[in-house]
Parts: C-alpha cells; structure tokens; sequence
C-alpha cells in the first residue's frame, strides 16, 4: 500500500518534472480560494446571514470565472510560440503561457468579474436590487433642500432714549420670552 | 526573430517562468494592481465605497504576498526537496546537498558541456579562509553530479524537480488560499482604521457628513 502511494506520487512528481505548465499553479490557487474564501466568509460570526451569503458566493463567482480565463488563455497564447524556430519552441510556449497567465491576472479576470459579477448577483438576489434601504441618517450636506434665504426686513424702530409709548408696545414681536415682564 | 519572438525567449522571462515562486509573486502583484484598479474605475459604485473596497483589496493582495514571500516560500520549497530525497531512490533524485545546489546545477545544464566545467572551476563560494584560500564551487559537489555535468544532455532530476514543483504548489494553495486569507483579516482591519477608511465598529467611513433622523 505505501509502496503504492509512493510510486503514484513518484510518476506525479516525474510528469511536473518534465511537464510544469504556468497554468497548473494559478488554477490549483484559484480552485482552493474558490472553495475555501467563501467557507471562510459563511464561518464569520459577526456578519448577517443575508450578508454573508451575498459575499460568498460574489467571492465563489470571481474564482470560477477565473479558472477557465487562465486555462483558456494560457493555452491560447501558448500556440504563439508555434511562430517561434523549433529549438526555442518548448521555452517559447512556457514563457507565452506565463504571459497569458499575468494578463489574465491584470485585465482580463477583473474586466470580467467587474461586467459579469453585478447582474448574476442582482438575478441571485432580485430583492437587493429593488428593495430601498430605510436610512434612519439624514444627509445633511449634500441632500438637504437649498432655502431661500429670506431678508427681514422689520419696521421695528426702537430708541432707547426715548420715553415708551403706547405704541412702542404694540409694535413688538408678540410671541416669545420677554424681558422686564411687559 | 521579430520583437515577440525575441521577448519570448529571453532569459529572464525563462527564469521567473522556471521558477514557480516567481510565476506566483508576479501574479500576486498584478492582482493587488488589477483587481483595485478595476473597482476604482467602476461607475456603478460611489466615491467612498470604490475607495474603501480598492484599499481593502490592496491590502488583502499585499498580506498575501507578504505571507507567501515570507514563510510559505523556504517552508515548503526547501521541506518538499529535504522530503523528496529522504522518499526517492538516490538515482532518481541526485546526491545534492541543498535545493540551492541544485538550482544552480539546473542552471548549468542549460550551458554547453565547456561552458559547465569553466564556470564550476570559476566560481566561488563563501570568503577566504584563515589560510586565504577560497572554496571552489565544484568542491562542493559529488562526483557522480560532475560526472553527469560532463555529458551532452545531463539528467535533470525530473522527479527532484517535480517533488519541488509540487512542495511550491501545496505552499502556495496553503498559503494565498487558506493562510494568508486569516493573516489578513487580522491585519486589515486595524489598518483601514489607521487610514481613516474604518470607525471603531469595523464600519465603513464616509464623507458624506449625516444626522440621525430618529434622535
């Protein structure tokens, strides 16, 4: 049996050996995050149920549109090197498979994830979409409504020199804590 | 050879293609470039969200190599080599001494048979000695090594080299997908609040001064 399991394991390290392809990394990374990224997410305590499922399988998603994008793109501009001299086709093919793989990397998973992402999401989760959330904030900088500022204008003309009249009384504001009790 | 051709044999794409840990390290720093890059052009988002979620993707990117250039690398590179010699038959995995040595015999197959014996006899290694004499790499070798130096294909070990191979690739599934994710989220969060995207709940700031309506 251990025999077994060695000579299995010798026959796999002899094919890397011999045969290490670019994309075997990239794929084995982003299979194992696919699965154990949204594991992790659904073991947190503190985030909601809803939440945390929405993030889940948003994270699950960006990795299983990237598995197929680094293969498909490895191997795509790997058959560049089929332009190069014989001799060098071999290291050819294995540098024009990294460099599939980095651009994958840079544009190609994040353009799609970015395009693809937000309608599978709204199609999983219709409710997030339409549902408005009930904010007990209120904006006050940027969405409280513009006032007119009004001028005040008062005829109220008061000269403390002078000796109260009736008619200085009268004219007051009539509302209001006063002063001095009248 | 025209540009392509010429940028894909050169030898220094040949040598982070040939080296897994490389081919990881690059790619990491491409996604911690990409994926930010990609949110903060997003319209769809607002001002404060694209900034808050392209920094946390930064740093989740930036933990992750660090973890993995760290730990993960002479872990599980130089465990798989010490591991593959004590597992397989001495013919099929070579008498090297370190995964050094024989990264460095790999580097000399790829020459000429001249070309290997005057570069063993040239090279170096380490300071003088008390008596001012120096160690010549060669010294260090095992003479059946030496003697497959001196062919005109030389084995190249494939099952040491697909031991290593695999040791990289178990590291680095280990590392950037189930290691690193926990080293993150221990460092992140502390982090967002020293830049003032985070409050002392874990909840994202905004610009965007507001009132409690129900108070």
């Amino acid at each position: 049996m251990a025999s077994n399991i060695s000579g299995k394991l010798k026959s796999l390290c002899k094919n890397l050996g011999e045969n290490c392809k670019p994309t075997y990394v990239v794929m084995a990374i982003a299979t194992v995050k696919g699965i154990c990224r949204p594991t992790f997410t659904m073991m947190d305590k503190h985030e909601d149920y809803e939440t945390k499922k929405y993030t889940a399988i948003r994270e699950g998603l960006t990795e299983v549109i990237a598995i197929p994008v680094y293969w498909g793109l490895g191997e795509l501009s790997g058959k560049c090197a089929k332009f190069l001299p014989e001799e060098l086709q071999k290291q050819g093919k294995k540098n024009a498979m990294f460099l599939g793989v980095c651009v994958a990397a840079l544009l190609i998973i994040p353009g799609l994830c970015s395009a693809t992402i937000k309608p599978i999401m709204d199609k999983f989760f219709p409710t997030k979409k339409d549902e408005k959330k009930v904010d007990k904030n209120l904006d006050v900088t940027s969405s409280a409504p513009q006032l007119q500022s009004v001028a005040v204008v008062s005829d109220l003309k008061l000269n403390i020199n002078q000796k109260p009249t009736l008619q200085t009384f009268f004219s007051r504001p009539q509302s209001g804590m006063r002063v001095g009790g009248v | 050879m025209n540009i392509l051709g010429r940028m894909l044999t050169s030898s220094s794409l040949t040598n982070v293609t040939q080296n897994t840990n490389s081919q990881v390290v690059v790619e990491t720093t491409l996604k911690a470039i990409g994926r930010p890059g990609f949110i903060l052009i997003d319209n769809d988002i607002d001002h404060d969200t694209k900034r808050y979620a392209a920094t946390k993707e930064f740093l989740y990117q930036a933990t992750c190599l660090a973890v993995y250039a760290l730990l993960i690398v002479p872990l599980f590179k130089n465990g798989a080599f010490k591991l593959a010699q004590k597992m397989f038959d001495s013919a099929d995995v070579g008498k090297f001494k370190s995964n050094k040595q024989y990264g460095h015999y790999l580097k000399l197959c790829e020459t000429t048979p001249k070309n290997r014996t005057l570069t063993l006899d040239k090279e170096i290694k380490g300071t003088a000695n008390s008596q001012g004499t120096r160690t010549v790499v060669s010294e260090k070798y095992d003479q059946t090594i030496l003697d497959e130096l001196k062919k005109e294909k030389p084995n190249q070990f494939p099952v040491l080299k697909g031991a290593v191979e695999l040791g990289n690739i178990i590291g680095s599934v280990f590392g950037l997908a189930i290691f690193a994710p926990q080293v993150s989220h221990a460092f992140i969060h502390p982090a967002m609040k020293f830049l003032g995207l985070e409050d002392e709940n874990g909840n994202k700031k905004s610009s965007v001064k507001t009132l409690d309506k129900t108070v």
